[in-house]
């Protein structure tokens, strides 16, 4: 059930007019521990108690705005010291008590960066302070376009231009975190002569002027606030442009965009370490059976994580090299979560498939860390594209001088 | 943990295990949710009451005695029971440890990883196929499919390795997880190109796809050819493409081809092979940039303004090991994966590499020759077989410059001076001496 929060506009103030405007949270109040410390007491205490609940269906807005007070949605950007390695700390704690509330959490983090690096002053001043604190929520639309630019699928919104701005249309599927008074960073392709697209933009999408659709029910997540996001000739104008052209913004923070998802998966794996170890003493004697016991568990979460942090100390590196170690961190962390969640379910055995239980709960959130986009597949292509080595392709016919 | 102490004089509160899911009923804590209060004891609990979780009726309890921990495996690290070896990379060197091993072992798995499509063919070849008239086909001497057939293994191509985890023996590719007991990496060395010349204009000749590649565009018939580096493979693909009817520019940075390797009056005598055959050799010649010109032909620009035109242009401009796979890993890599001198093995456990990727005390080695015998000390290594070891030894360096062939013996150093032996209009004879031996030598 969504709650009260979600009904507030992204426009409207946080506070009445008569009140001074919300101020930017001292960073300094954000310390690493601080954070860290808020963010593991709100995951441990109301979203561990609240998982089931979202995975059905219940939108943790309220806890998000927790999280958000407490800096786990903003320590990320450059504003605050642009520590990713801390942001995906965060999520990793949280989802260890709720995948879902994990993905939330990466979908606002990215939404904050689009807003952030868009240089847009309409965007990065108060409106990127509410953000980043969990006053307003925002997600991501870039699935589509992200798969569109690795040439998988076409890309679905198309944009012409018009003085002032461009007016975009398009429906687009499966649209996290957003909501009535909620936003979302999307791209679409801008269409010239002949329908051919010039090239793409990329805009802060406000969901007040786009029709939100129901989507289908998903195994699991529903907590999420999914929907469908139609457009019909809806203007943008300078003030929500993040990018124009999107290409090179993409290009620039797509290894941070990659990267700051490996929160989501460390924590699957971490609660689905908790629960291996929550039975370990009643069932340790035959779950000694067992394929990815515990301690192998733990010590490729503890390398790979460490790998993860490493790799978060320069989210901007531009190298291939580069991110196809970040390529790789994602692919292994999605792979690790799969394990770990089977694993998990096998030490609990009946307990664990319980409806109510965590660790079949952590399969689905598992599955959802392997497939949404990047997926495992998408990853390990992209890896494979990046690998192989740049020829020219066919020149001049014939000899010539 | 139980709130309540008991008082009943019957001993500790006890716990009972459902035999259906796991649930552990405390009598200490009871169950509140049932009606059972904190420090109801077992006995006492009614018959119709049901396990909070699964159901199972009381009779389905049995006492739970603590369990004492069950001690983790001695060694979770490495999980693999049975050996299986895995190769990266599908060239001459990945092939002749497959080789080398099923000479000596026919069961044991072997999985050989390739970015390539895993076709066997002597590498050797490429710089002077164009000249014999060869195609890709030619050049091929066995399918990735038939070679599989052949030894037993299984192979992967078009797949990367991606990252590797030497405490887990696992490595990541683009089609999968996989563990290994013995890892062997020979996955080569790719072209060096300069930033300042666009991989998309230029070919560079390190594999068949490539020569593949370059096959098909001067296949079309004759044109202008711009080799860039006058090293062995420069001076080899210019004469190779001259033979093969092309009108071909080869750009050197100094004076003379080949200047780290030979002497002057040896490489004069290659300089005029060369141009006998219809190079044309330009030296001095450092390249600024690359670019295609509206009329779809290329233009190199030179450091010192000039420029140059061509319709194909070719880099030889030497090969650097990749370095990102084993330096994530936490490999030592010294201008190629530094390996042990005798055994091959890296500094990670059960991890051996060979061929171009490797660097021994700091230097590569991009030659045939060690290769099958480096592949022999690795298949020994990997099956517990006894081996004298690798030792290495210089190469002999054989220039197919078949207009002016030259052989390299020992170990020449660059910038040492080389004395006249013989020379005459067919044989030109020098060598390298320190502290009175002989250290190297040349024919040409």
């Amino acid at each position: 059930m969504p709650s009260a929060l979600a009904l507030r506009s992204a426009h409207a103030p946080a506070c009445s007019a008569a009140e001074p405007p919300p101020a930017r949270p001292d960073a300094g109040e954000w310390t690493d521990a601080a954070v860290l410390a808020g963010t593991t007491a709100i995951a441990d205490g109301a979203l561990k108690a609240a998982a089931a609940a979202i995975d059905g269906g219940t939108y943790p807005l309220d806890i998000m705005a927790r999280l958000g007070a407490a800096g786990a949605l903003g320590v990320h950007l450059d504003r605050f010291g642009a520590r990713f390695g801390l942001a995906v700390a965060a999520m990793q704690a949280a989802s260890r008590s709720c995948g879902a509330t994990g993905f939330l959490m990466w979908c606002h983090d990215v939404c904050g960066l689009y807003l952030e690096q868009s240089g847009n002053p309409a965007l990065s001043g108060a409106v990127l302070d509410d953000h980043a604190a969990g006053r307003t929520f925002g997600g991501t639309a870039l699935s589509n376009p992200m798969k569109a630019f690795a040439g998988i699928e076409p890309i679905l919104l198309r944009a012409r231009r018009v003085p002032g701005g461009y007016r975009v249309s398009g429906m687009l599927p499966w649209v996290s975190h957003i909501g009535p008074g909620q936003y979302c960073g999307a791209i679409a392709g801008v269409t010239g002569a002949g329908d051919t697209i010039s090239h793409e933009i990329m805009f802060r999408l406000d969901c007040d002027r786009a029709e939100l659709k129901p989507c289908p029910h998903f195994s699991g997540m529903e907590g999420t606030s999914t929907w469908g996001v139609r457009l019909d000739d809806v203007f943008f104008g300078q003030d929500d442009i993040i990018a124009d052209p999107a290409r090179p913004f993409i290009g620039r923070i797509r290894g941070a965009f990659i990267l700051l998802q490996c929160g989501m998966g460390l924590g699957v794996a971490e609660g689905s370490l908790d629960d291996m170890l929550a039975v370990e003493e009643a069932l340790g004697h035959v779950n000694q059976y067992l394929d990815d016991r515990p301690e192998t568990i733990a010590a490729e979460l503890a390398e790979l994580r460490a790998r993860v942090m490493r790799l978060a100390e320069t989210p901007y590196d531009g190298a291939p090299d580069y991110l196809i170690d970040v390529l790789d961190a994602r692919a292994q962390v999605s792979e690790l979560a799969l394990r770990a969640s089977q694993s998990a379910l096998l030490h609990q055995g009946a307990r664990g498939y319980l409806m109510s239980a965590a660790p079949q709960r952590r399969i689905r959130e598992a599955h959802f860390v392997a497939i949404v986009t990047p997926a495992v597949k998408h990853l390990r292509r992209e890896m494979a594209r990046l690998s192989q080595e740049i020829l020219p392709t066919g020149s001049l016919e014939g000899g010539g001088p | 943990m139980s709130l309540l102490e008991p008082t009943d004089g019957l001993g500790p509160w006890n716990q009972f295990l459902c035999r259906a899911c796991g649930l552990i009923y405390d009598e200490g804590e009871g169950d509140p949710d049932s009606g059972l209060p904190p420090g109801t004891r077992f006995a006492d609990i009614p018959e119709d009451w049901a396990c909070p979780i699964c159901g199972v009726t009381k009779s389905d309890f049995e006492p739970y005695q603590r369990r004492a921990p069950v001690a983790p495996a001695s060694i979770p690290a490495a999980p693999q029971r049975r050996a299986s070896v895995v190769i990266v990379g599908g060239g001459i060197s990945g092939w002749s440890v497959a080789e080398a091993i099923r000479a000596e072992n026919a069961t044991i798995p072997i999985t050989l990883v390739t970015a390539c499509d895993g076709s066997l063919y002597h590498k050797p070849e490429l710089s002077v196929a164009l000249g014999r008239g060869l195609s890709p086909d030619a050049l091929r001497r066995e399918t990735g499919a038939a070679a599989t057939e052949r030894l037993g293994v299984r192979l992967m191509a078009d797949t990367v390795a991606v990252g590797l985890s030497p405490e887990r023996h696992s490595l990541r590719t683009t089609r999968g997880t996989l563990r290994y007991t013995h890892l062997v990496l020979a996955h080569g060395a790719r072209p060096a190109l300069p930033s300042s010349l666009d991989p998309a204009l230029c070919w560079r000749v390190n594999d068949l796809a490539a020569w593949s590649g370059l096959h098909d565009e001067l296949a079309r018939g004759p044109r202008t050819v711009a080799v860039i580096g006058a090293g062995m493979v420069g001076c080899e693909m210019a004469e190779d493409l001259a033979r093969a009817g092309h009108t071909v520019t080869l750009l050197g940075a100094a004076t003379l081809p080949l200047p780290d390797l030979l002497p002057e009056p040896a490489a004069r005598r290659l300089l005029a092979g060369l141009q006998g055959v219809g190079v044309r050799y330009q030296g001095d010649s450092l390249v600024r940039g690359l670019s295609r010109r509206p009329d779809g032909g290329l233009t190199i620009t030179l450091a010192d303004g000039t420029s140059l035109a061509a319709v194909t242009v070719i880099a030889a401009t030497g090969l650097a090991a990749p370095s990102r796979l084993v330096r994530s890993a936490g490999l030592a890599f010294d201008h190629g994966i530094a390996v042990d001198p005798t055994t091959l093995r890296t500094s990670g456990p059960d991890i051996f590499a060979l061929g171009d990727c490797i660097s021994i005390e700091g230097r590569p080695c991009r030659f045939i020759e060690p290769i099958g015998r480096q592949a022999a000390v690795i298949a020994h290594t990997i099956l517990g077989r006894v081996h004298p070891g690798y030792a290495h030894a210089a190469p002999v360096i054989r220039l197919k410059t078949r207009s002016a062939p030259i052989a390299l013996h020992g170990a020449p150093v660059a910038g040492s001076p080389w004395h006249v032996v013989e020379e005459s209009e067919h044989r030109l004879a020098m060598e390298q001496r320190h502290d009175g031996a002989v250290t190297a030598w040349l024919a040409a």
